[in-house]
């Protein structure tokens, strides 16, 4: 571990006595500053909100396929001691009897999204998985502000925890969708008590914790790319998995700010009456309100969506990063097109900043702005293609190892596929006038998320769990986690493609049943699903309605699916299969060069780079896979003394 | 980065300049903000010009952006151009400069 | 174990660690800023009222500008006398920046609280008085002796809550109240709680989620209430913020404004604004508002002779924004109203203070069909205060930030000073840096928010 040191200059700061002795329990593991903590508490904490806004998204599936009917066991639940008067203050109040009123099911919808965009995929897959593999891959010993590091954790800790309270408190939760539009967002709920105490207050304050957060985080994992990389680890030769982090970095740092504005202004609006937001003479319930206007809702939106889209990318882009690691080492093949995916993700990146109007065709854009935006559209898919087609072709011609997490890995593809292939009609304003805000979109962007980037970050977990424990992942208990997972998706997201071009908007509580005109219709599939139901003994409906049913009884096969993870995750701490090798995949990127698991300092050596990152398979080697820090197989390369430093730039 | 002795004293004498000059500068925008030019926009012109320039000065001399590593060029320079994204996109998807213009016309 | 490069720069970019972190940091800040000023220009492209120039304190906020360019100088001076080992001169210029800090905030809260005092209010008509309200501005209400309350079984938004929300409003001492069942008790934490109590027995009886409890004052009350205070009202109710509602007789819901300004610019007619009725400002105001307007149009045309005067902004503030600063009109001084401190207005006509301050304006009593909306300068007032003081608000949170870190390395870095100076001058470097960024962004809040 000192080894490792002591090339580094030394500093003699104050710090350095104290680095040196021993952290107890609390340093060791709750207020740690090791990157690999910070890794899994992040993780860990995502999954657990992931499976939080899963259980959020069950209750609005029941009550869109069976409108005015309780939920079963929710009555039970609140019954249960402890727990049960707890679930009664945030849930079990606004279902009398058991069934998902209108607030509830607003609240659901909104935190749902919330949940699981801002405290489940980016914790875990951004954060979680760039503070343990990211320092471990360019070979340094820790980020370059461990401090910060662990200041970012706790302020997204206390970001989650209000998020969650905001359920507690007398107004409930946030009702208004994830995406918060004023004017509805700035007005509605203001009679209460004490404006101070109410859900929304709540959800926007724990948004500015959050947006710190990852504030500090991408500050953290940029300023480590750039000036900690190890000896030999230049820019063209770090992993994609560095390269697709550290954009998603960028996007971070530059694209949260103005969503951190909207949601000062907002809380302005709604706490010291302003009307950033509101337009003049707005009126509520037949009157006028009190309030100036002079505002426009236009400028929220813009602000939200200067951020949303990027952070689009930001769930994606750590998708790519995983596979890009993951499906070379299961092909033992070359990533293919290393260089274009690092141009390509970049590119992404830089685009991903001038789209954002695409959300909103319908405000009543000019033709030059709206063509604008229309041309950055479909030109972002480019980079998209790239990124897809690379991981794509590493798959040709590969001795393909199935396990758990290349499966999820190659259902990812077709699965991104299809999302991103349903998000370029979006492109265009003439056919987003018919789709927008109906469940078209909603199926457009949860096939790139759900069963593309969860699929991904599951594969993350059954790739890295061996480095963090020294053991590795049940593969029966993964494969019984893949296939339904995989079913329970295409079961829950490929009707909405149907049901969106048939009208449904995305809002409706009761999932389309007073909106006969539109929901009755009827075609082949529909009548299929009616088909397979009567088979079961239920009466499904042979209509567009029907199938609110069956996307229902997917999401409810999706939950099975995630019973096998979880015990998988938690009982393979101790039961899983020891790993006998550093190095159990036989991969070629640094974080396989440490000890396992990793210790405090990370390495026994110091490490040096002296190849690029995915050198399988190489003619005339004696083992299928070269890696990056041994000259040859079996030899860990030395630095010597004039060794000199890894160029700046490629 | 101004190291040895020498060069510090000196950085310290221009920076007491650049003060001045920054002082100098406020002077003449509240001066110039008092004098009523054609239309307001240009008197916004200028104050925003005046504004920038003081704005450089505070950039490349304060916080010795003139001699700084490329990196920090790099990300700046990207940063700068999302900023400018934000000034003008938000303003042109509200106010269509094609129909400013009269190029086209909203109502055909 | 040390993290490398905190100390010296890496070769190949040239760069220690918190440099490039201090760098990323503000350029997070350009986007946050870019953010607010981006809003800034949507704003005023797309405002629909008059934007406000020069209504600022333009006098402070020149001192604040030169406040902090000369702490942008005195903290650099800090780091090249701590980079020469000049300990002395090193903590003094630190311990400056620091107090520049300070003064800066001092500066801003007095123009913050000149702010908060000052109101406006919006007529029907779209004419807008400025002023004081020195005597505050209450709904008084009457001969209220019911009150109704509801009790909800779940934890919900409002909650009645009479003993901080209804009491505290009641003019003189809170009388007895006679309840539903008869008893006589006073209204405290306890009695209350026993009503809730029996209230919520009595709703899941009927198997109904709410309960009411109804209250009758023993001598009815009267209710002076602040707006922010109460729901809302009407000619025989009020309901109050806990959402309990009293039934009486609305008394008095008229303000009084101590007019320092009539701003007639949106006003299609302004020699017909409300503003010059007879129970308001009346017509020896109108004749001083028309006198001043046509000296102004007059002046405008042969200053620029050219120009369109309905295309300049300033000259419609000037001839249509009629400053008040004494109790009579300036023409009509001697012939009308005979105050007793006439004399005392006119000595104090030129002193500079006078507006912001407390008024001799004339004091109008403006009934409430006549408002059509009214606030003191704060976000509330238009959206040029809302960014004003969210602009501004932010900024100052930066300065105070700032501050907090110089003081930091001012007082509790002793020990690096000692041991490891070289450390220290990187910190005071970046602390320097983001102390120039907050000096930067005020360079452009300056003009935009003050002058132009
Ligand atoms: C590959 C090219 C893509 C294109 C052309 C595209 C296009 C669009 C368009 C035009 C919309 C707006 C639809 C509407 O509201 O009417 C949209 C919505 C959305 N897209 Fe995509 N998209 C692409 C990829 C992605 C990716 C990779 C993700 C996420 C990882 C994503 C996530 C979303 C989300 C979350 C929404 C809806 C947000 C909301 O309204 O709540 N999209 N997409
Ligand atoms: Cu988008």
């Amino acid at each position: 571990m000192s080894a490792a040191a002591t090339t580094h200059d030394h500093s003699h700061g104050a710090d350095h006595a104290h680095d040196h002795h021993e952290p107890g329990f609390f340093g060791k593991y709750i207020f740690s500053c090791d990157h690999k903590v910070i890794g899994v508490q992040y993780g860990m904490s995502g999954l657990l909100f992931l499976l939080l806004g899963f259980f959020l998204m069950l209750l609005m599936r029941w009550s869109i396929a069976f409108p005015g009917q309780a939920v079963p066991g929710l009555e039970f639940v609140q019954s249960i001691p402890l727990i049960g008067p707890l679930f009664h203050e945030a849930i079990g109040r606004w279902a009398p009897g058991g069934v998902v009123n209108g607030e509830l099911y607003n609240m659901l919808g909104a935190m749902h999204g919330t949940i699981m965009v801002f405290l489940g995929i980016v914790p875990l897959g951004f954060a979680g998985f760039v503070n343990y593999v990211m320092p471990l891959q360019i070979g340094t010993i820790d980020m370059a502000f461990p401090k910060l590091n662990m200041w970012s954790f706790w302020l997204f800790f206390v970001s989650g925890v209000l998020m969650l309270a905001s359920f507690f408190v007398g107004t409930g939760a946030v009702q208004t969708g994830w995406t918060m539009y004023s004017p509805l967002a700035s007005t509605t709920n203001m009679a209460v008590t004490n404006i101070w105490m109410h859900g929304h207050t709540w959800w926007l304050t724990a948004m500015v914790f959050n947006i710190s957060a990852s504030l500090l985080g991408s500050v953290n994992v940029i300023t480590t790319v750039i000036n900690l990389r190890a000896k030999g680890m230049t820019w063209m030769r770090m992993p994609f998995f560095c390269w697709a982090m550290f954009v998603t970095s960028f996007l971070l740092l530059l694209a949260f700010p103005p969503l951190e504005v909207a949601a000062l202004l907002q809380l302005v609006d709604r706490v010291f009456g302003a009307s950033f937001f509101l337009p003049s003479g707005l009126m509520e319930g037949g009157q006028h309100l009190d309030i100036s206007g002079g505002g426009s809702p236009l400028l929220y939106q813009h602000l939200f969506w200067f951020l949303a889209h990027p952070e689009v990318y930001v769930l994606i882009l750590p998708a790519f990063a995983i596979l890009a690691e993951v499906i070379p080492a299961n092909t033992r093949r070359p990533l293919w097109g290393y260089k274009s995916m690092v141009y390509a993700a970049l590119t992404l990146g830089f685009l991903s900043f001038l789209v954002w109007a695409h959300h909103m065709y319908l405000t009543g854009m000019g033709t030059m702005m709206s063509t604008y935006f229309q041309i950055t559209t479909v030109l972002i898919s480019v980079p998209s293609v790239i990124l897809l087609t690379g991981l794509m072709i590493s798959l040709w011609g590969g001795s393909i190892r199935f396990n758990p997490q290349m499966l999820f890995a190659s259902a990812f593809l077709p699965m991104f596929g299809i999302g991103g292939l349903t998000g370029l009609p979006l492109a265009f304003t003439f056919i987003d006038l018919a789709l927008h805000d109906t469940y078209y979109v909603i199926g457009h962007f949860h096939y790139v998320v759900a069963p593309g980037t969860i699929f991904a970050l599951f594969a993350g977990v059954y790739h890295w769990y061996p480095k963090i424990t020294g053991r590795t992942m049940n593969d029966f208990l993964g494969k019984l986690h893949f296939w339904p997972s995989l079913l329970g998706m295409n079961l829950i997201f490929a009707p909405m493609f149907i049901q969106g071009m048939g009208g449904f908007h995305r809002r409706w509580y009761d999932g389309g049943k007073y909106f006969e005109q539109t929901s009755g219709a009827s075609n082949w599939i529909t009548e299929l699903s009616s088909n397979i139901f009567g088979l079961f003994g239920m009466d499904v409906p042979n209509s567009l309605l029907g199938l609110n049913v069956l996307m229902s009884v997917g999401a409810f096969i999706l939950a099975l699916g995630q019973v096998p993870f979880i015990l998988n995750v938690f009982l393979s701490i101790k039961g899983g299969k020891k790993i006998t090798s550093d190095n159990p995949w036989g991969c070629t990127t640094l974080e396989w060069a440490t000890p396992t698991p990793p210790p405090h300092g990370n390495f026994t050596f110091e490490p040096v780079a002296v190849r690029g990152p995915y050198e399988y398979s190489v003619p005339g080697c004696s083992q299928d896979f070269l890696p990056q820090w041994e000259t040859e197989p079996g030899k860990a390369a030395t630095a010597p003394a004039s060794t000199p430093a890894p160029a700046a730039h490629h | 980065m101004a190291d040895s002795p020498e060069e510090i004293y000196k950085s310290i004498k221009k920076i007491k300049i650049v003060g001045l000059l920054l002082g100098v500068f406020t002077i003449a925008t509240v001066l110039l903000s008092f004098w009523e030019l054609p239309t307001h926009s240009l008197n916004i012109l200028v104050g925003m010009i005046l504004a920038t320039f003081k704005a450089g000065l505070v950039a490349l001399i304060f916080m010795h952006l003139n001699h700084e590593s490329k990196m920090i060029y790099k990300i700046l320079a990207f940063t700068i151009a999302l900023a400018f994204a934000l000034f003008f996109l938000f303003v042109f998807s509200a106010h269509d400069p094609l129909v400013f213009s009269g190029l086209y016309d909203s109502n055909q | 174990m040390d993290i490398p490069y905190t100390v010296t720069a890496r070769p190949d970019t040239g760069l220690y660690n918190a440099k490039v972190g201090i760098w990323l940091f503000l350029a997070s800040e350009v986007m946050l800023f870019g953010g607010l000023f981006s809003s800034y220009i949507f704003l005023r492209v797309g405002a629909d009222y008059h934007w406000p120039v020069h209504e600022l304190n333009v006098t402070l906020g020149f001192v604040n500008t030169l406040v902090l360019i000369f702490s942008s100088v005195t903290v650099l001076l800090a780091w090249a006398n701590l980079k020469l080992r000049k300990i002395g001169q090193f903590k003094m210029y630190l311990a400056i920046t620091i107090l520049c800090a300070l003064t800066f905030m001092v500066i801003k809260s007095f123009e913050y609280r000149a702010k908060f005092s000052h109101y406006a209010v919006k007529l029907t008509d779209g004419t807008f008085l400025t002023g004081h309200l020195e005597d505050g501005y209450e709904i008084k209400f009457g001969e209220a002796s019911k009150f109704t309350l509801t009790i909800y079984a779940q934890n919900s938004g409002i909650k009645a809550d009479p003993v901080n929300y209804v009491l505290p409003l009641i003019e003189g001492e809170a009388p007895k109240f006679k309840t539903e069942a008869g008893d006589e008790i006073t209204l405290t934490k306890a009695t209350f709680q026993e009503l809730q109590k029996d209230a919520l027995v009595k709703a899941e009886k009927a198997g109904k989620s709410t309960g009411t409890i109804k209250l009758t004052a023993l001598t009815p009350v009267t209710i002076h209430a602040k707006p922010s205070k109460i729901l809302n009202y009407t000619d025989t109710t009020i309901s109050f913020l806990d959402g309990t509602v009293a039934e009486g007789k609305l008394l008095d819901d008229k303000m009084t404004l101590t007019v320092d300004g009539v701003d007639a610019r949106s006003v299609p007619d302004a020699e017909n604004s409300l503003a010059w009725n007879n129970h308001y400002l009346g017509e020896s105001w109108k004749k001083a508002f028309i006198a001043n307007r046509d000296h102004a149009e007059e002046e405008f045309k042969t200053k620029y002779p050219s120009r369109d005067p309905l295309k300049s902004a300033t000259h419609q503030k000037e001839a249509y924004y009629l400053h008040i600063e004494s109790s009579t009109p300036p023409a009509a001084e001697g012939e009308a109203h005979g105050e007793g401190h006439k004399a005392e207005a006119k000595m104090e006509e030129h002193s500079e203070a006078h507006a912001e301050h407390s008024g001799h304006g004339p004091k109008v009593t403006l009934e409430k069909k006549d408002i059509a909306f009214w606030s003191n300068y704060t976000p509330k007032l238009n959206t040029y205060y809302a960014i004003y003081f969210t602009l501004t608000g932010l900024h100052g949170l930066h300065v105070v930030g700032g501050a907090i870190v110089l003081t930091y390395f001012l007082l509790f870095d002793g020990k690096m000073l000692r041991e490891d100076p070289e450390r220290l001058a990187n910190r005071v470097e970046v602390g320097g840096l983001f102390w120039h960024f907050v000096d930067l962004v005020w360079i452009f809040l300056f003009p935009l928010l003050y002058l132009l």
